[in-house]
């Protein structure tokens, strides 16, 4: 698999986490990476690669009902899921969230970050984004 | 700085007008702003454009110099400012600032905008970056800016359980403002029943609860009091005018990121509560003192949500106002009494110049059909892409 856009995301040991920088002086991260620290406060401004934990807690979310425009490649459309996933480094990530009936969902319950193949190229190569899923055990 | 006020104000229909260019529709509406102040082109010292996204000429969008050099070559200033769909209203602050200096005793702002059917896609021309969250938010998820209101209106049930009901209120209201407004696009009625069938876009929003896109013009001219009492006429002042852009930590889903870093105490959509800050603090006047409020209402959340962020109510308190008619003309603080862009439909950089157009048309008495009896002081609050706010105060 191939991920759709390169640096944002790494799976390893069938572990998947999403990539940041973390701030040397005030220790934020920033999703995704390369962005400069934007605190007014922060004069260190030095940036660390760092990863964010594989599972974080259900902030918001909603089912996208109307198909976005071209540059995104999902095959076989159908309304989904996009929510807010808040990961303990403090940081908010927007993405997909599979796996899961939209009845089901409960804000603060717990997700983890995971792989999934959005569309095929022509030449037979899979391309992969980030999504959430229902962490093992469920609530959390 | 001077005294600065409003000499004449107009605005061509909303609408889909795919025969009219966006220039030809820039010089409508200011043919009519001039009209209004009883001024030639030629009088107008500096020109300011709100630079639009999706048309325009040279490749800068909308932009003073085709339209002088288009109508009148007399010399004037010609400026061109972004700011997204804020850029209107920094389009008159900035028109405000030539006044108040000095510099130019008449200029004149415009906004005009021609949009792309549908979700608002990325800029024409716009490359494939991968450090650049108008590309990411569409390549890894596909998020169009429903989505992001929704993520907000979710939240919002689940912080001061907001229900389907009072959204759809919110969208009536704005609706039954503009039944009164023979500018608006959209002018019929509409029941919470006729929200709660309307198809769904992006859970908890409906179609009748998010702004569609338009084309659009408003032009508003600004200049000195000597300007004003040869005009005649109510003086219509702008008190205050203010722009911002968004502080560290502001918890807001904004279009288009991908992630947020909150931090403890962070102001929400601090970009345009900053600028109504300022811009109330120019006017030395407080909430209280607001007759007419004119918000960037995308979506049904902006109308309960903005209230709140500006400072006219309590977090999770305008649920309450809405239901018991404070935002209705005749209420305690009328909230878009044009309709909003629920109504009108958004046609980006030239809403702001629109929203300062009907604050005009309010104080001055001439918003026939949806008038706030005896408005004296009229607030704008606008949002635009990349972290812009503005707001623009004005006071008879």
């Amino acid at each position: 698999m191939t991920p759709i856009v390169p640096g944002i995301f790494e799976t390893q040991d069938g572990s998947t986490r999403l990539l940041t920088s973390r701030c040397a002086g005030c220790g934020s991260h920033r999703f995704p990476r390369g962005s400069r620290c934007t605190n007014p406060d922060c004069l260190d401004k030095a940036l660390l690669d760092d990863r964010l934990s594989g599972s974080g807690v259900l902030y918001s979310y909603t089912l996208q009902c109307y198909q976005p425009p071209d540059l995104f490649p999902m095959e076989q459309w159908a309304p989904y899921i996009i929510g807010i996933v808040e990961f303990p480094q403090g940081v908010r990530v927007m993405g997909m969230v599979r796996s899961v009936d939209p009845s089901a969902l409960r804000i603060g319950m717990s997700l983890r970050t995971d792989v999934e193949t959005l569309a095929t190229t022509a030449s037979g190569d899979a391309l992969s984004t980030y999504v959430f899923v229902p962490s093992e055990g469920g609530a959390p | 700085m001077r005294p600065v006020y409003v000499l004449g104000v107009g605005a061509h229909r909303w609408g889909k007008f795919p025969e009219i260019s966006q220039r030809d529709l820039a010089l409508d509406a200011l043919r009519q702003a001039l009209g209004d102040a009883a001024l030639s082109m030629s009088r107008v010292g500096g020109l300011v454009a709100a630079s639009s996204r999706f048309e325009g000429g040279l490749g800068w969008g909308l932009h003073a110099n085709e339209i002088l050099q288009s109508v009148s070559e007399h010399g004037a200033a010609a400026l061109n400012v972004g700011g997204g769909c804020a850029a209107g209203a920094n389009a008159v602050h900035a028109a405000a600032m030539m006044v108040a200096s000095g510099q130019c005793d008449v200029v004149a702002a415009v906004g005009a905008e021609k949009m792309p059917k549908g979700f608002i896609p990325r800029p024409p021309g716009a490359k494939d970056d991968p450090t650049d969250s108008d590309y990411l938010r569409w390549k890894l998820m596909g998020a169009t800016n429903p989505v992001y209101w929704a993520l907000e209106a979710r939240r919002r049930m689940h912080d001061f359980g907001t229900t389907a009901e009072t959204f759809a209120a919110a969208s009536v209201l704005m609706h039954r403002h503009a039944v009164g407004n023979p500018r608006a696009r959209y002018r019929s009625e509409c029941t919470v029943a006729d929200v709660l069938a309307s198809p769904m876009v992006s859970d908890p929003l409906r179609l009748l609860g998010i702004c569609a896109v338009s084309d659009g013009a408003a032009a508003v001219v600004l200049g000195t009091e000597a300007e004003a009492r040869r005009r005649g006429g109510v003086m219509v002042r702008v008190a205050g005018s203010a722009m911002a852009t968004g502080l560290y930590g502001d918890p807001a889903t904004r279009v288009p990121t991908v992630a947020t870093m909150p931090q403890p105490g962070a102001v929400h959509t601090s970009e345009v509560a900053t600028a109504a800050r300022r811009a109330m603090s120019q006017a030395g006047i407080g909430p209280v003192d607001v007759d007419v409020l004119e918000i960037a209402d995308n979506s049904v959340w902006q109308v309960l949500a903005w209230p709140e962020l500006l400072g006219f109510a309590a977090p999770g308190e305008a649920d309450t106002m809405l239901l018991r008619g404070d935002f209705s003309i005749g209420g305690r603080l009328p909230l878009n009494p044009s309709g909003g862009f629920l109504s009108f439909g958004e046609a980006t950089t030239a809403q702001g110049v629109l929203q300062v157009c009907e604050l005009a048309w309010q104080l001055r008495g001439e918003a026939t059909g949806h008038q706030v009896d005896g408005a004296r002081i009229g607030m704008s609050a606008i949002l635009g892409l990349g972290a812009n706010g503005a707001s623009i105060v004005l006071s008879r």
